[in-house]
């Protein structure tokens, strides 16, 4: 320092002392985490042992950088960083010449252009490879007419059953699990449910809607009745974006973002009494694409 | 006998100089053999040399490198025990509920890194916690960056690789989440194929070529693997590389203080003070997150259970940083467009457009200002928030209406914990991200009016300098004194 005017510095006894107690802190938090790992309290002492090493070291580092007082006001100028004219103009002439010296053979630039589309081209082949092209699998499902509804246990649903207002995951029998053909079953009072959703294939209060939310896809799990008066209120509802669908209706939605109504299958009972479904659903399950609304 | 060898040439160097020193340790010698070879007049003279300038808020960009150092060596570690496969296998480990259930290999395996690997739990949960500290790292960075005007001439190129390096962030990100195969990320990866779909003439054709065919198929973990811990880090690293060089090249801004101005840069050198400080942070930042990770769970895959296709549950919230986009899909409006057969699907808006917008507009920033400001100088002085009032209040109107975004990814929480009906949170939600953004803009454009009124502290570290006079008394030095005493303090710090 050899300043006009001397300046005072007294050392930083209290930052010398904050490094030593770190420094000291992080030795003892490694041989903690040691002896965490070794008596498989992994939980704990090893990842705060850990820690306490980490930051035991960086704590210091600092400290110590305050202890030697490196605070400083080091001036460094800064060199322009705008070319000068000259610079520029000789920059573009180079450029120009070589530019002009390349683009003198006019057949040889024109044909890297073309076989640079061409390796464009030839690579479309393995990117395609990636997946296949689609053929309206997406359109169909394993459902057909006679398929058997059954839960997640595999068992078939009688059309006898009198669970009412309870919200049933079916799959077709021997498709269990398969994302495109899950539905919701339940059965609601008859005479609630709109011409719409009887049209749309119910049977005795029973309505089988697909799963798959029209919005993003997610599965429409939540049903809920709400007892207050005036009225009862039943609703589907998507737990990922709150979309609210109709089951009286048609699984029209009413609230949330989605557009579409959930695809209903339509419903018959076959000789045992047990739930089939009359046919496939008749459009696209789940989320569509630009041109399937 | 490198050492036998060294010494002999010691003794028989008639170079003055090296007999003259006296024997030097280890790390001198190694230091020399590397500079003898490489020449060290570029490493004193401009590496070590190097001035950056000191000021809190310059400690993000590099609490979120940081970060990523922690992200790479937690994610190496972690990738020795991940599989990334959709193979159906029955799990067998530790963990007793889940015992005989079906589940993926790559479920199975982060399963065994949680309970099966000793201290894979830790390993993980701090690899996670990394990713979400290093996003908010690079948040608050990018906030500083644009509050303080730093992005303008000649920065904009460094601003635009800022903007390209969240972007990849929130990509490794995404992509992480999702390979354990639970049933949170499977529901945001079918929300994702979903959006894919939903995008005009390519849609169903790019859902086929990413998921290899139909949902859910069984490639998806498999090919996300290699983007997550290939491509994307690369790419980081690759930009990374580009964004320092950047800042070593145009030199660190400054706020405005004594001496300072738009020719020279005031602060550390990179030896020993700046450097110290930086390894320190460095060592603080792994500290904290490995803290976070022995102390608070984060994505307890065990809970939500391995993904099944016919189940999603409530309260499926993502990681932080997707939050946006998640109240983007919630509060979006039941609307599309059709046009005959066409249609414009209600996800083109909210998962599209919205985050399409968020992105360019983050993109063009620095040329948006310029077109307003007519400013097309080089500035190295940040200014002070409020004393550009119109980009302040455009950053906080921007800012609440990607908050208000942020608070509808919640949106089922509100409701239950208040409540109060779903649909008439998300009303108000709407009305809320239309409303708040200009109320935003006009109360913190009267707020940095009101501010720049007052007068401000003029300088922005070290308040007082004690000067001993040539009688043998103190003062606090005069603002001349200081000036003088910094610049003779600084002699031979420049490059």
């Amino acid at each position: 320092m050899t300043a006009p005017g001397e300046t005072v510095r007294r050392p930083n006894v209290r930052a010398y002392r904050a490094a030593v107690v770190s420094f000291v802190i992080a030795t003892a938090g490694g041989i903690a985490a040691a002896i965490g790992y070794a008596t498989d309290n992994t939980g704990d002492l090893l990842g705060l042992g850990l820690a306490a090493a980490l930051f035991g070291i960086g704590f210091g580092l600092v400290c110590w950088a305050k202890y030697l007082d490196f605070d400083e006001h080091a001036v460094q100028e800064r060199e322009p960083l705008v070319t000068t004219p000259a610079a520029r103009e000789e920059l573009h002439e180079e450029l120009q010449t070589t530019g002009a010296a390349l683009g003198r053979r006019k057949l040889l630039v024109g044909l890297l252009g073309v076989s640079f589309v061409s390796l464009v081209v030839g690579f479309v082949g393995p990117i395609g490879s990636l997946g296949p092209k689609p053929r309206g699998e997406r359109a169909r499902t394993p459902w057909r007419a006679g398929s058997r509804l059954v839960s997640l246990d595999g068992t078939p649903i009688e059309l006898a059953a009198t669970t009412f207002d309870q919200l049933v995951t079916v799959f077709p029998e021997g498709h269990l699990g398969v994302d495109d053909s899950q539905v919701v079953l339940l059965r609601m009072p008859p005479e609630l449910l709109t011409q719409r959703t009887i049209d749309g294939g119910s049977l005795q209060g029973w309505v089988a809607y697909s799963k798959i939310c029209t919005h993003a896809g997610c599965s429409v799990g939540l049903f809920g009745v709400d007892n207050r008066p005036p009225d009862t209120l039943r609703q589907l509802v998507c737990p990922c974006h709150q979309s609210v669908f109709d089951p009286l209706d048609g699984a029209e939605p009413h609230g949330g973002p989605a557009t579409r109504s959930l695809p209903q299958l339509p419903l018959d009972v076959d000789g045992q009494g047990y739930l089939i479904a009359k046919g496939p659903f008749d459009r696209v399950v789940g989320p569509v694409a630009w041109n399937e609304a | 006998m490198t050492d036998g060898a060294e010494s002999a040439e010691v003794e028989t160097s008639p170079d003055a100089a090296t007999a003259r020193r006296p024997r030097r340790g280890l790390v001198e010698r190694y230091i020399d053999s590397v500079t003898d070879r490489l020449g060290a007049d570029s490493l004193t003279g401009k590496v070590l040399r190097k001035v950056f300038p000191n000021h809190f808020s310059f400690l993000w960009g590099e609490v979120a490198l940081y970060c990523f150092v922690v992200l790479l060596i937690t994610g190496t570690y972690l990738t020795f025990f991940f599989e990334g496969s959709q193979q159906r296998l029955v799990y067998h480990g530790s963990y007793r509920p889940l015992e005989g259930a079906e589940v993926s290999a790559a479920y199975e395996s982060v399963m065994r890194i949680s309970y099966d690997v000793k201290g894979g739990l830790l390993i993980r949960q701090m690899h996670h916690w990394a990713a979400l500290v290093f996003i908010g790292a690079i948040a608050l960075h990018m906030a500083r960056i644009f509050f303080t005007g730093a992005f303008r001439r000649p920065r904009e190129i460094n601003w635009v690789v800022g903007v390209l390096l969240l972007i990849l962030a929130l990509a490794a990100g995404f992509t992480g989440y999702s390979l354990p195969d639970d049933l949170l990320s499977g529901s945001g990866l079918r929300i994702t194929q979903a959006i894919i779909l939903a995008i005009p003439f390519v849609g169903e054709r790019l859902t086929y070529l990413i998921f290899g065919g139909e949902w859910p198929g069984t490639d998806i973990i498999g090919r996300l693997y290699p983007v997550h811990i290939l491509l994307i880090p690369a790419a980081i690293v690759a930009l990374l590389g580009v964004h320092l060089a950047l800042v070593w090249r145009q030199k660190h801004t400054q706020f405005r203080g004594p001496g300072r101005t738009e020719r020279n840069v005031i602060g550390l050198r990179v030896w020993p003070g700046f450097a110290i400080k930086s390894i320190g942070l460095m060592f603080l930042v792994a500290g904290v997150i490995t803290a976070m990770g022995a102390l608070f769970h984060v994505n307890a895959i065990w809970l939500y259970g391995p993904y099944d296709v016919g189940a999603a549950t409530s309260y499926s919230q993502p990681d932080w940083y997707i939050g946006f986009l998640e109240g983007s899909l919630r509060l979006m409006p039941p609307w599309e467009i059709r046009i005959g057969d066409f249609m414009i699907n209600n996800l083109v808006f909210s998962a599209v457009l919205v985050p399409g917008v968020i992105f360019s507009g983050l993109i063009v920033v620095p040329w948006i200002e310029r077109h307003f400001t007519k400013d097309d100088r080089e500035h190295h002085l940040l200014d002070r928030p409020r004393d550009a009032p119109h980009r302040t209040a455009a950053g906080v109107a921007s800012t609440a209406f990607v908050a208000v975004l942020f608070v509808g990814g919640a949106q089922d929480i509100i409701a239950t914990t208040l409540r109060v009906s779903i649909g008439h949170v998300t009303t108000v939600l709407q009305i809320t991200a239309v409303v708040l953004p200009p109320i935003a803009y006009f109360a913190t454009y009267r707020i940095c009016r009101a501010l720049q009124t007052r007068p401000g502290p003029d300088r922005t570290e070290r308040a007082g300098v004690i000067v001993r006079d040539a009688g043998g008394g103190y003062h606090e030095a005069t603002e001349r004194e200081e000036e003088e005493a910094e610049t003779a303090a600084s002699v031979g710090a420049g490059e």
